[in-house]
């Protein structure tokens, strides 16, 4: 089948589409090989195709076959989760492209279990912060007997335990919580880009 | 888990042997080993799909790839398996026929047990 000026404008549409959406997460080099590949796919189906019933259907099933312009560059995606997590430097991306480094390596799963627990102290400080009001007598530094002080929460209260301090463990909690997981969401993009420069000279 | 997230587990795990199992007897570009694929299994759902795991191969040194001009019309990128590859292969061959021996015995014991 040869494509008339309306089916190429198609195809040229599709491509435009993918390229635009591999430009957010892949390097451009990259973008302009996985493009060159998808079209060299259409071409060789649109050149094996018979155009029945008319062009514009087979082209759409070509097309359709191949899948949307954006599920192409959610699959490059999902097998590019650190570029991904480094161009965009949200949360869950990002802790997906950790928790991959985490299944390939020793140190990568080292460093995981280190972030991962960075940001679980991070959530612990704002729920000591939000239960606080809720459970004034549980939440708070606990100490036991004139041992050493903990920052918890405790239910129900140990017998000789008391709760020291007040509510200035919110803002406290807050501050430290907040602090936390800036540290921890920083510290995991930095070891992600270091780790995606070092692969860069492999694409 | 829902029969279909296993069944897509299932086929996602099966992907990286099978595309290496295609190119294992020569070069093939993109769409010859979809349409591999697609004569022997039904791994392939969305064509498109395939070539960010054949970009990953790639990358990780299991496959050599490049482009051949001249051949047809358009470009074709081509597809090998480099020595790396090969030895994954031979022991992703070996590890998959070990495992599918285990659940088949499984399923033979529990069949002849329900019987």
């Amino acid at each position: 089948m040869t494509l008339t000026e309306i089916g190429e404008s198609r195809v040229n549409g599709y491509l435009f589409v993918l390229e635009r959406s591999l430009r957010s997460f892949l390097p451009l080099e990259v973008v302009r090989d996985a493009v060159r590949e998808i079209e060299s796919h259409v071409r060789e189906r649109v050149a094996a195709a018979d155009g029945a019933p008319n062009e514009r259907e087979a082209l759409e099933r070509i097309l359709a076959e191949l899948g949307p312009p954006l599920r192409v560059a959610q699959a490059y995606s999902a097998e590019r989760t650190v570029d991904e997590a480094v161009a965009t430097g949200r949360v869950v991306p990002m802790l997906r492209a950790v928790w991959t480094l985490a299944l390939r390596t020793f140190v990568g799963s080292a460093i995981a279990t280190g972030l991962f627990s960075a940001y679980a102290a991070g959530i612990g400080f704002l729920v000591i912060a939000a239960l606080k009001p809720i459970f004034p007598n549980n939440v708070g530094l606990i100490g036991r007997n004139g041992g050493p002080w903990t920052l918890g929460a405790q239910f129900p209260l140990p017998p000789g335990a008391t709760v020291h301090g007040g509510y200035w463990i919110i803002p406290v909690s807050i501050a430290c919580g907040v602090g936390v997981l800036v540290f921890a969401h920083t510290t995991t993009r930095q070891y992600l880009t270091s780790w995606g420069k070092r692969r860069r000279p492999e694409l | 888990m829902s029969h279909e997230t296993w069944q897509e587990q299932l086929r996602r795990g099966s992907l990286d042997l099978a595309i290496l199992l295609t190119v294992s007897d020569g070069p093939r570009y993109g769409l010859a080993i979809i349409q591999h694929l697609e004569a022997f299994t039904d791994l392939v759902v969305t064509e498109g799909t395939i070539y960010p795991i054949l970009g990953r191969l790639t990358r990780e040194g299991l496959l050599a790839a490049e482009w051949v001009e001249g051949e047809a019309p358009h470009p074709r990128k081509y597809y090998s398996l480099t020595r790396a590859g090969i030895k994954r292969l031979n022991t992703m061959k070996a590890e998959w026929r070990a495992f599918a021996e285990k659940i088949e015995r499984l399923m033979t014991s529990s069949e002849r047990r329900a019987s």
